[in-house]
């Protein structure tokens, strides 16, 4: 399912993610539909390519909120602190850090 | 839906073959649309992002959506169908056609709920779609379980809000559903009924950041197209156009206007018309009713006795017929006898306290006087019941009495006889009794409505919309 390159692990995680925080907030269908309308349904592109589709799509604050509720699980998933997301969020940057990590 | 009568001429061939009907009709609708679509268009150049448009089966839901997305699409708008193909919803209302050739049609009838989101985003992204019809939301909503829903109402009209388009539900749900709280703007369309008569209304529930001064309108489905009805407005008399006769409908006198007779076939000599009308009509609209048959009257050369309603202004009566049909005819062939105003006593020689007699036995003269001058010796008499009510309320026998002794002289003769009758009249039951034809006005959601009840017609709006002084008469369908 996810395209998966270098790193396996980050990629599972990053994709699980994608799915449970898009699915909290979108429900099920509209999350199915948000992916398969950005062509990312048999797998997830970088992060920086997602987060400019989501963008254009919802816009800064929905895109905003969506990117929150993703990094909010990957975070658990991962075992990081989340950064304070509640202002402005670099979606590219974080998950880049999250992938040295 | 428009028919055109042809008048075959009166024995007195006075009139050769008349059309009525089908131009005046088209017209009055035609300007009966305008303020409808300044309106939708308003409403949609508002604040209004989201709307739900909700109601039953069959009260027109879909033409609202389609108004709509004629009104604000512009050309750039889509309408998505989970019921019924593009086809055949041309078929269902022909005059909305054109409104969905211009549009894109997306039939998602076979399609889950996912692609239907995915079809909303396919055409909110570009962002140049500007109003998007989901008719209806509910038969895909109903995959979902509550949360689910919500969710998924959210996500679209996420993305409509991020591109700038409009997104109209049409829903079937009656009761508040999740998306009730979500968007801008509900507008219901119900059907109501009207004195046993079924007719269309619409309620505003929400619009937010919009002033809504009026809830609830009347409106119409003629011709498959939206037209609402605002309250009722006073013409400006100042736009009285000449008035041009209208010819006896074979035996029938004309009513002196296209819409009264389509409405009620004129009235045929010796008949009694009772127009019966609720408190809250106001008295213009009555004019509208009062004035026509009486002008036409005197256009045709024949003459009127009117005992005006409570409250009428004699003089400004008069000013109205002088500019509809010149001083001539009004001085020589109509008597005003206001019953309510002693200086009219004094000029027929009754003292303030007349008898219904007395009065019976001015009109008797005055009738006699005015038959003389009418060019087939025929009359029409016009009577405000509430006006002889007020004068005779201790002696409601005595007015009935002479009343039907009216009814049934005028039957003997070729009179006409129109009388307005307060619906809270005493007198109400007896009076309609006697009566050969009867009409009903009422207002309803600030809009008077006409229909016949003998005999039975349909409700119809009544506007002014071309002459201040003849009513228009527009079909609730």
């Amino acid at each position: 399912m996810t395209r998966r390159t270098g790193d396996e692990p980050f990629a599972a995680a990053f994709n699980d993610s994608v799915h449970v925080g898009l699915d909290k907030i979108l429900g099920h269908s509209g999350t199915e539909a948000v992916l398969v309308h950005m062509k990312m349904a048999d797998g997830l592109p970088d992060p920086v390519e997602f987060h400019i589709k989501l963008l254009a799509l919802f816009g800064p604050a929905g895109t905003l909120s969506l990117e929150k509720a993703i990094v909010k699980h990957l975070g658990t998933v991962r075992s990081f602190e989340v950064m304070d997301v509640d202002g402005v969020l670099d979606f590219g940057a974080t998950m880049n850090s999250v992938q040295r990590a | 839906m428009t028919t055109t009568t042809e008048i075959e001429a009166n024995p007195s061939g006075r009139t050769n073959r008349q059309t009525i009907g089908a131009r005046a009709e088209l017209s009055e609708l035609a300007e009966a649309r305008i303020p409808t679509l300044l309106g939708l268009k308003q409403l949609m150049n508002g604040p209004i992002r989201t709307l739900l448009v909700k109601g039953l089966a069959g009260t027109g839901k879909t033409t609202v959506a389609l108004e709509i997305l004629k009104a604000a699409g512009k050309g750039n708008g889509a309408y998505i169908s989970s019921r019924v193909p593009q086809e055949l919803l041309e078929t269902h209302i022909p005059a909305m056609k054109e409104t969905l050739q211009g549009q894109d049609f997306l039939d998602v009838r076979l399609e889950d709920a996912t692609s239907a989101l995915e079809f909303v985003m396919g055409l909110t992204e570009p962002k140049k779609v500007k109003t998007i019809v989901f008719d209806s939301w509910d038969a895909l909503a109903k995959e979902f379980d509550s949360k689910e829903r919500l969710r998924a109402e959210k996500t679209l009209i996420a993305v409509s809000n991020n591109s700038g388009a409009q997104l109209v539900f049409v829903s079937e749900e009656p009761g508040a559903t999740t998306i009730d709280y979500l968007v801008d703007g509900i507008l219901e369309v119900s059907t109501v009924e009207e004195q046993d008569r079924s007719v269309r209304e619409f309620t505003i529930h929400k619009l937010r950041g919009t002033k809504i001064p009026q809830r609830k309108y009347l409106f119409t489905l003629l011709d498959g197209r939206f037209t609402f009805f605002e309250p009722y407005t006073t013409p400006s008399y100042s736009e009285i156009r000449k008035f041009t006769a209208m010819p006896d409908i074979g035996e029938a006198y004309s009513l002196g206007s296209p819409a009264l007779d389509r409405l009620l076939g004129g009235m045929v000599p010796g008949s009694t018309l009772t127009v019966e009308y609720d408190e809250d009509v106001p008295y213009f609209a009555l004019r509208a009713i009062e004035l026509p048959p009486i002008i036409n009257f005197l256009a045709m050369g024949r003459s009127a006795i009117l005992l005006p309603l409570p409250g009428a202004n004699t003089g400004l009566t008069s000013s109205v017929l002088t500019r509809a049909i010149g001083e001539g005819a009004p001085s020589e062939r109509l008597h005003i006898l206001d019953v309510l105003r002693s200086s009219d006593l004094k000029t027929t020689s009754m003292t303030k306290h007349a008898t219904p007699d007395e009065i019976h036995e001015v009109v008797t003269n005055e009738t006699t006087r005015l038959r003389k001058k009418s060019v087939d010796q025929a009359m029409l008499h016009v009577n405000s019941i509430a006006a002889l009510e007020n004068l005779f309320a201790s002696d409601l026998d005595s007015l009935l009495e002479v009343t039907s002794q009216e009814i049934i002289t005028l039957q003997q003769s070729r009179d006409a006889h129109i009388l307005f009758l307060p619906t809270n009249s005493p007198i109400r039951s007896r009076i309609l009794s006697m009566s050969s034809s009867h009409a009903r006005l009422s207002v309803r959601d600030g809009a008077v409505v006409m229909f016949g009840v003998k005999p039975f017609t349909g409700v119809y709006a009544l506007q002014h919309l071309e002459d201040p002084i003849l009513p228009s008469l527009t079909q609730l369908v």
